[in-house]
């Protein structure tokens, strides 16, 4: 069981208690920590619940089109937020391929990311956004990239004393429709690969791309250059089967219980495929 | 209620309420005064010689009661088919979690701490993690003292072999030059988790005078009872087993869970004790289903009559028997199929590996026979250019048939099976359309599975009491592990003295208080339970009659039983007397409380030696009562990523008589889901002896959104024969044909042919890679 539980209902006080207690981690909504808990794998830290923490929660968009959530605001908040456009809809796609209804009611954006299983839905997201992360500890704020902050297989770049309190999507070219694609075993599981493509056409061209892979590493994988290469492109077969050759040389599966690693490079450019075909469908 | 009120009728399940509001106490619910709570140690080697233990830091640790290991306990081994097993490891561990010492502690917490203090030297010895390493020349033998434990069978055995088997009939050899096609190929099946809701747990305690009660998760009170007096070399009166309610078993719970070490330690430390297990650890140390290899070969004429079948099994029994020679009985009993094949011969091997054992499991060994039969039967359809449907019906067993062996068949209604499920899913029609690949790459189409299975197995008793308020009490050894059956038992023994359902109780299975019973599995207790419930109402019936007769001063040929607990003279229904004044006057003024019982052995008659040879195989004499069905299934393979999903299932079965039509549906669907878990995502997978996915995040089964959104339980009812109310069972038969209608849609769909379970994307998707890359 936990040394100690703490329930503090701001963010000055969250992170007083990071900075001064020793062996402490934040609680989300406990869908990540409390099973992790459960094996009794480590020493039960103390605990500060974010929960009675109001100012963590909530979709806000800013003037510019970007779109910041708070840590807390849970999966199915997002999943049902209206206020994503062109492109950033992906978000809230994502949102909702998470597990089952229980699960999104609990679990948080921040716990999610802050947990950093490259399995997840949101990492590929953020990566494929480029969205940025503010994290506060009792000394100041700090915004990182996505890129930078995950760092490894359940690693990310929050210090001990920090904690993660928004999360920010930025506007996407106007025109952009954002596909989220997961292959997954059953409902609910985590994904084998997922791809989340952000893209723009133009006169029947290519204008715009973002790629992400999930599950394809131990963080999510992105890969400019395949970008580059279709963006200009018409998207034809070679097109395409370049892009993903770029993308698949970036990623690094390990074989697992949900499937080789020789499997997940064979999804990764059919995934790419059917992402690019739905997002040029007309909705 | 009159009898057709209450049999048949969707009532809903005497404890649904219960359960649903969390009030149902499980047995991890329970407390006792001076309770302390178990914990076991399993080994982390998958073959190792245990050279000594060091216990004392663990003991030395406040709050622990009793740290037991192999070397305290009775050196007694038990087992249903083989004594192979102990309740910790004696001398020696055979797989990765094999339980080697227990504890028990004031809390789970310092129970858990006491297991880290535990230390064990081991000498490690080479692991087989495969029946082919197990069986190659000079592999250590598993169970060195094999030969000298006691087993209910003729067994033959070699090695690390535990069973041979053989079961042939006619000359297969000397067929296969009169048939003008054979298919012959080889079908792997998995390791299948039971997944119950309800993780195994156990209380025992010993009493004052030495008697051991065990209140636990279970089957079967009566093995449980067995098991445990064997393992302790106890007389069986001398323990007691109790079942709260279960929260699931699939086979997993025929044989023990933890109710030894509960025991072993209860005496240890002679307090109470409950064990419970974790998820992880009941997935790494209870039971699996068999993975099988199957090679088998069909050889049929041009118009499509089978003439010849033979076949070769091999499957994994893991560390120890169980149920395994059984199971391998089961598989060469059903690998004819429900089809009229003349020559047959039948092989099989179980093979001890150094990982966890295998046991019985919804349909067990059917269900892996079937995925070879079945789908080989389309390779043969497809070749043959017969519909598949049309193959199976030219073949199908029909009304006075045998079965191997000589078993009569009963009400054989295969073809009515597969007629209405032709007719349901608009089979014609739907298999002569082109399954052209769409735009999102996606192909559909259906395929089918004809079943076959027994209902009727081993023995049963019942005792149903009058009471002297005129309602009646039912003690049965049947757990209800959560199918239903003790509504159905309900439902049967008010419709036989036409009482409503709330003049009956049910008394809990506990071998105190209730009859024997062998188990609630093999879909046997509607069936078997209902042979005994109409003897022991009949028996109630008489004696009421008997008293009716006396008041009314007439024989008892002139009495009739009316709704609502009353007997009349015929045609005077208004002087009726009611079930109260007659059990009134029995109870306190003439001949005593009326109490009826029946007992009842299923007997299906000797294997005839004419008519099938059998060798190294369990009796077959108390198992019978055929049950049929057919499923239909639609299936779409989406083509990009190779990943299956069944849009609509068609799943008829002929259930006798469906007692209560929800309970029945009930069960098409549930196993309906675990045959869908089966066919496409269940495996349990092991690495070097290491299990790498006991969790539900990695071993997924299917939730209901997995199901087919459309689904069609079709209840055929063709009352049995042989039975008082015309039932069979159906707990089940709808979990046989799942993977292999699957299979075989795929292959209608996408023209691949997998032969492998689960049939993953990845499994599929490598096939549609080889299919097209031989693609003119
Ligand atoms: C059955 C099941 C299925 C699931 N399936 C999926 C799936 O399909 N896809 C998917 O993406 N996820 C899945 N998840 C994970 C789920 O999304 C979790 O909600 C998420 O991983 C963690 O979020 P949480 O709010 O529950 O965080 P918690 O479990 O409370 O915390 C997770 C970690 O993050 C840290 N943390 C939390 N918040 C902060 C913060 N603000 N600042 C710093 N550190 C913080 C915690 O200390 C902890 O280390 C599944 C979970 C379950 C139980």
């Amino acid at each position: 069981m936990s040394a100690a539980f703490h329930e503090p209902t701001t963010i000055a006080e969250a992170v007083a208690i990071l900075a001064t207690e020793p062996d402490v981690c934040c609680l989300a909504g406990g869908q990540s920590l409390v099973a992790a808990l459960n094996t009794r794998s480590f020493a039960a830290p103390t605990l500060v619940s974010l929960q009675r923490i109001e100012e963590l929660r909530g979709l806000r968009r800013g003037a510019d089109g970007s779109v910041t959530v708070g840590a807390m605001t849970t999966h199915r908040d997002v999943a049902r937020a209206d206020c994503f456009q062109a492109g950033q809809e992906i978000v809230p796609q994502a949102a909702a391929h998470i597990a089952h209804p229980a699960v999104r009611t609990m679990g948080t954006i921040g716990g999610s990311i802050c947990h950093a299983d490259p399995a997840a839905d949101y990492p590929g997201v953020l990566a494929a956004c480029g969205a940025t992360v503010t994290l506060v500890n009792a000394r100041g704020q700090r915004e990182l990239a996505a890129s930078d902050f995950f760092v490894d297989f359940l690693t990310t770049a929050v210090e001990p004393d920090e904690m993660v309190t928004a999360i920010t999507f930025p506007p996407m070219p106007e025109g952009t429709r954002g596909i989220y694609e997961k292959f997954c075993r059953s409902e609910g599981d985590f994904a084998t690969v997922s791809v989340a493509l952000i893209l723009g056409m133009h006169d029947g061209r290519c204008a715009f791309a973002r790629v992400a892979l999930g599950g394809c590493g131990p963080t999510p994988v992105r890969a400019p250059e395949a970008e580059t290469r279709l963006i200009g492109s018409r998207l034809d077969d070679d097109d395409i089967s370049s892009a993903s050759n770029l993308l698949c040389s970036r990623a690094a599966p390990q074989s697992d219980v949900r499937g080789s690693a020789e499997y997940r490079l064979m999804l990764v450019p059919r995934l790419l495929v059917r992402a690019l075909d739905r997002a040029r469908r007309r909705p | 209620m009159s009898e057709a009120m209450t049999l048949g009728t969707s009532l809903p399940r005497l404890e649904a309420a219960a359960k649903a509001a969390g009030a149902a106490r499980y047995t991890a619910d329970m407390e006792l005064p001076g309770m302390l709570h178990g914990a076991v140690l399993g080994s982390p080697h998958a073959h190792a010689r245990i050279a000594s233990y060091d216990v004392s830091a663990a003991r030395a640790l406040p709050g622990v009661k009793a740290v037991v290991t192999g070397a305290d306990i009775p050196q007694r081994r038990f087992g249903l088919t083989v004594a192979d097993e102990s309740a910790l490891a004696i001398g020696k561990v055979r797989y990765i979690g094999d339980p080697v010492a227990a504890v028990a502690a004031v809390d789970t917490e310092i129970a858990a701490r006491a297991l880290e203090l535990i230390k064990v030297a081991y000498e490690e010895l080479p692991a087989m993690v495969t029946p082919e390493q197990a069986m190659a020349d000079g592999a250590p033998l598993i169970h060195e003292g094999y030969a000298g434990y006691p087993k209910i069978f003729d067994c033959i055995s070699s090695g690390n072999i535990m069973s041979l088997a053989r079961i042939s009939a006619g000359d297969a050899e000397a067929a296969w030059s009169q048939c003008d096609l054979i298919v012959e190929d080889v079908y792997e099946t998995q390791a299948q988790y039971h997944a119950y809701m309800e993780p195994v747990a156990a209380i025992a305690e010993v009493d004052a005078v030495g008697r051991m009660t065990i209140w636990s998760t279970t089957q079967s009170v009566f093995r449980t009872q067995a098991c445990v007096s064997e393992a302790l070399g106890l007389p069986r009166g001398k323990v007691r087993a109790i079942s709260p309610y279960v929260g699931g078993g699939f086979g997993g719970k025929s044989e023990p869970g933890v109710q030894l070490v509960a025991a072993v330690l209860a005496r240890a430390c002679g307090r109470p004790v409950k064990v419970v297990l974790r998820r992880e650890d009941d997935i790494m140390t209870m039971r699996s289903r068999h993975p099988a290899k199957i090679r088998l070969k069909t050889g049929a004429r041009r118009d499509g009559t089978i003439l010849a079948r033979t076949g070769d099994v091999i499957m994994d029994g893991g560390a120890y028997a169980d149920d395994s020679p059984a199971a391998m009985t089961i598989v060469l009993h059903f690998l004819r199929g429900p089809y009229r094949i003349p020559n047959v011969a039948f092989d099989g091997r179980v093979v001890y590996t150094n990982k966890l054992r295998a046991g019985a499991f919804r349909a067990v060994g059917n269900a892996q026979a079937t995925f070879a039969c079945e789908s080989q039967l389309d390779e043969l359809a497809a070749r043959l250019s017969i519909d598949p449907i049309d193959l199976r019906l030219k073949n199908a067993i029909q009304q006075g048939d045998r079965w191997l062996g000589g078993h009569a068949v009963g009400s054989a209604s295969l073809a009515e099976c597969l007629t209405k499920v032709r007719v349901a899913s608009d089979w014609d029609t739907r298999r002569a359309a082109d399954q052209k690949a769409t735009t999102t790459g996606k192909r559909r189409a259906l395929g089918v599975s004809s079943i076959v299975y027994t209902c009727a197995y081993l023995s049963t008793s019942a005792v149903v009491r009058l009471l002297e308020d005129g309602t009646v009490s039912v003690a049965t050894g049947a757990v209800d592990i959560g199918q239903g059956s003790d509504t159905a038992i309900a439902q049967m023994c008010a419709a036989a003295l036409q009482l409503p359902i709330a003049s009956v109780t049910l008394v809990r299975p506990d071998t105190d208080a209730t009859p024997y019973n062998s188990g609630t599995n093999a879909s046997r207790v509607t069936y078997m339970l209902g042979q005994v419930i109409a003897q022991a109402a009949d028996q109630v019936r008489t004696q009421i009659f008997r008293h009716a007769a006396d008041l009314f001063e007439c024989a008892e040929e002139d009495i009739e039983l009316l709704p609502g607990g009353r007997v009349a003279i015929k045609g005077v229904s208004e002087r009726a007397l009611t079930f109260a004044e007659i059990s009134r006057r029995a109870h306190f003024q003439v001949g005593g409380p009326i109490i009826g019982q029946g007992s009842y052995v299923f007997d299906a008659g000797k294997n005839d030696p004419k008519l099938a040879i059998a060798k190294g195989t369990i009796s077959l004499e108390h198992i019978g009562t055929y049950v049929f069905g057919a499923q239909v299934v639609d299936v779409e393979v989406d083509e990009i990523t190779g990943k299956v999903e069944v849009l609509e299932a068609w799943s008829a079965h002929d259930v006798g008589r469906a007692v209560n039509r929800q309970a029945v549906e009930g069960q098409i669907e549930g196993a309906f889901a675990q045959g869908l878990g089966y066919a496409l995502m269940e495996e349990l997978v092991w690495d070097d002896g290491q299990l790498i996915n006991p969790s539900f995040m990695d071993y997924k089964i299917p939730g209901t959104l997995d199901m087919p959104p459309k689904f069609h339980p079709i209840i055929i009812e063709n009352p049995e024969p042989t039975h008082p109310f015309g039932v069979k069972g159906i707990g089940e038969p709808p979990v046989i044909g799942v993977a292999p209608a699957i299979a075989n849609a795929i292959e209608q769909a996408s023209g691949v042919r997998i032969r492998r379970l689960p049939l993953t994307g990845e499994r599929v998707l490598r096939a549609l890679v080889t299919r097209d890359s031989r693609a003119p």
